[in-house]
């Protein structure tokens, strides 16, 4: 991309650019973080995780402000305007990934009182680590400007569905076999769920990274986790779809 | 247990605060995007080679065709300085010519009503058919083809008289009107089309000079729709104009489409954004892309067009 011929106009752009990506760098971080602080037990970790979302949610208001502030001053238009409003989407997104990394961080405060339960945690930490990866692959997606990545990131939503379903199969085993593990159990089905969304976020960022290099929508259907036909036990999230 | 993805670099505890040093992809931090941004060498547009391929036509227009150009070039003595253009401009619709200075558009306007044939040395090749007739055909008197193809000038233009014979010049030595009776006529409904009559009502007999910039321009445009043109080319209507004066006159436009074909030159791309339907971008002598303005402003099929509309030449 050429510059533009207004030198300020420019930086503006590749600033609010670099912030939503310096965000990305926080958010994939804080959900790392908070993955790791089940894991491992780490309340010092957790805590600093839920400590550290006020910097997140300050980005968000700032990249909003300095967007806002561009398209009053400098009417970006095609390809700018669209960086524009991904900048906005962007942040939200990665706002709402933070609080969901938060969440997480919360109720590792919570688990660490009670009883381990190493293998559970450990499935979470492979979802986690897994949607994570999503992320990571997609932020990256957005600052090489990489189609292909982002299109591939929003194609593999299901892997994560799946996860998901897992969990919930196990989670439930759990809470059948020995009652007193359903509060714990409880709160790892909704660091479960958190994981979720927070996959669902990458998706929308993939979604929002394709329109802002190709200017159209992503065309097709996205494949979905679907339940096997011998399979029984209930399965979460395949009818309703918080996309 | 911790995650080898999600390690920080060695030396660093992953505890720490990772909002000073996001561990995303390696360069996302801003001041090592901003030296990248620094290092690198853009290319100018105005260094770029000119366009050989044909014109980009993101979608043909809709509706009857008014004015078909065909291979269209325009020579300055030895100098060309349009090359081969080929559009169609439809009817009732307002398409506008965008470009950096010097791109032909100009030069294209004015082949619409034979107005290079006025520049001495100036030789306009191809075919330029209005209804499917060829406007440089030699049966094709000129003044004829000018009260037909009406034009609107950068600054407003009108004659050292009154408003009501500015009005009044060209249906009278066009012949179209004679009796006072029917002219007092013709003169109210050009200038209500205008939209001026309100504020010349009652000094119509006053000169034309007295008005100001925007109220001239639309003076301008009541005298070029008294003969009742089918086309009516303006050359940067708006850009001597306040602002107030620059809507008022787009708002104009916006009516007159109803009736016209209009074809409008301007410098500003909000201008074009706002008051057409069809964009064509010319670039040094081509028409390099021609679609629905929509399609254009938001997303263009040629590279240089983006370059041109989101400013980053020219």
């Amino acid at each position: 991309m050429n510059q533009h011929t207004v030198k300020a106009y420019g930086d503006e752009l590749n600033q609010i650019t670099a912030e939503v990506a310096r965000m990305g760098g926080l958010a994939e971080a804080q959900v790392a973080d908070a993955i790791d602080s089940v894991a491992r037990r780490d309340i010092a970790l957790a805590r600093a995780v839920v400590d550290r979302d006020v910097k997140l949610d300050a980005l968000h208001r700032d990249i909003e402000k300095k967007a806002i502030r561009l398209i009053a001053l400098r009417q970006p238009v095609a390809s700018d305007l669209r960086k524009t409003l991904g900048a906005i989407k962007m942040a939200s997104d990665l706002e709402r990934t933070g609080d969901l990394a938060k969440n997480i961080g919360k109720r590792a405060l919570i688990l660490a009182e009670s009883e381990p339960m190493q293998p559970l945690t450990r499935s979470i930490e492979r979802m986690g680590r897994l949607v994570s990866n999503r992320l990571r692959d997609v932020l990256d997606a957005y600052t090489a400007a990489e189609l292909d990545r982002a299109v591939a990131v929003w194609q593999t939503d299901d892997e994560v569905d799946e996860h998901y379903n897992a969990l919930f199969r196990e989670l439930l085993t759990y809470m059948m076999g020995d009652p007193r593990t359903i509060g714990a159990c409880t709160h790892l089905l909704f660091m479960a769920k958190n994981l979720e969304r927070i996959g669902d976020h990458a998706t929308n960022i993939a979604e929002t990274v394709h329109y802002e290099i190709t200017g159209d929508e992503i065309m097709g259907e996205r494949p979905r986790a679907l339940p096997t036909p011998d399979d029984e036990s209930p399965t979460p999230n395949i009818v309703t779809d918080a996309n | 247990m911790k995650f080898r993805i999600f390690r920080a670099p060695e030396g660093q505890n992953g505890g720490g605060d990772p909002t000073e040093r996001p561990r995303m992809g390696g360069d996302v931090l801003p001041e090592a995007a901003a030296a990248r941004a620094d290092a690198r060498v853009e290319p100018r547009m105005e260094d770029a080679e000119p366009m050989t391929g044909p014109t980009v036509v993101d979608s043909p227009p809709v509706g009857p065709i008014k004015i078909a150009a065909r291979d269209v070039s325009v020579f300055y003595g030895d100098k060309q300085a349009l090359y081969d253009v080929s559009l169609d401009i439809p009817d009732k619709t307002v398409t506008a010519f965008i470009g950096p200075s010097g791109c032909g558009k100009s030069t294209f306007l004015r082949t619409m009503n034979r107005m290079n044939d006025t520049i001495p040395g100036a030789r306009v090749t191809g075919r330029i058919a209005m209804d499917d007739e060829d406007i440089n055909d030699r049966a094709i008197d000129p003044v004829l083809l000018r009260a037909r193809v009406g034009m609107v000038f950068q600054r407003p233009n009108p004659f050292p008289k009154s408003i009501y014979e500015n009005v009044a010049y060209g249906p009278k030595i066009h012949g179209l009107v004679t009796a006072k009776s029917e002219m007092d006529g013709v003169v109210e409904s050009a200038l209500k089309r205008a939209g001026l009559w309100e504020e010349v009502a009652d000094r119509l007999q006053s000169s034309a000079m007295g008005l100001s910039g925007g109220q001239q321009q639309r003076l301008v445009i009541a005298r070029a729709i008294a003969v009742n043109p089918e086309v009516i080319l303006m050359d940067e209507p708006c850009s001597a104009l306040d602002p107030i004066a620059t809507a008022r006159i787009e708002e104009l436009i916006d009516e007159l489409r109803e009736r016209f074909c209009i074809v409008i030159v301007t410098h500003s791309m909000a201008q074009a954004a706002r008051v057409s339907q069809r964009t064509a971008f010319f670039h040094m002598g081509r028409l390099v892309e021609t679609g629905d303005t929509e399609t254009i402003f938001q997303n263009p099929r040629e590279r240089r067009t983006l370059d041109y509309i989101t400013g980053r030449f020219g």
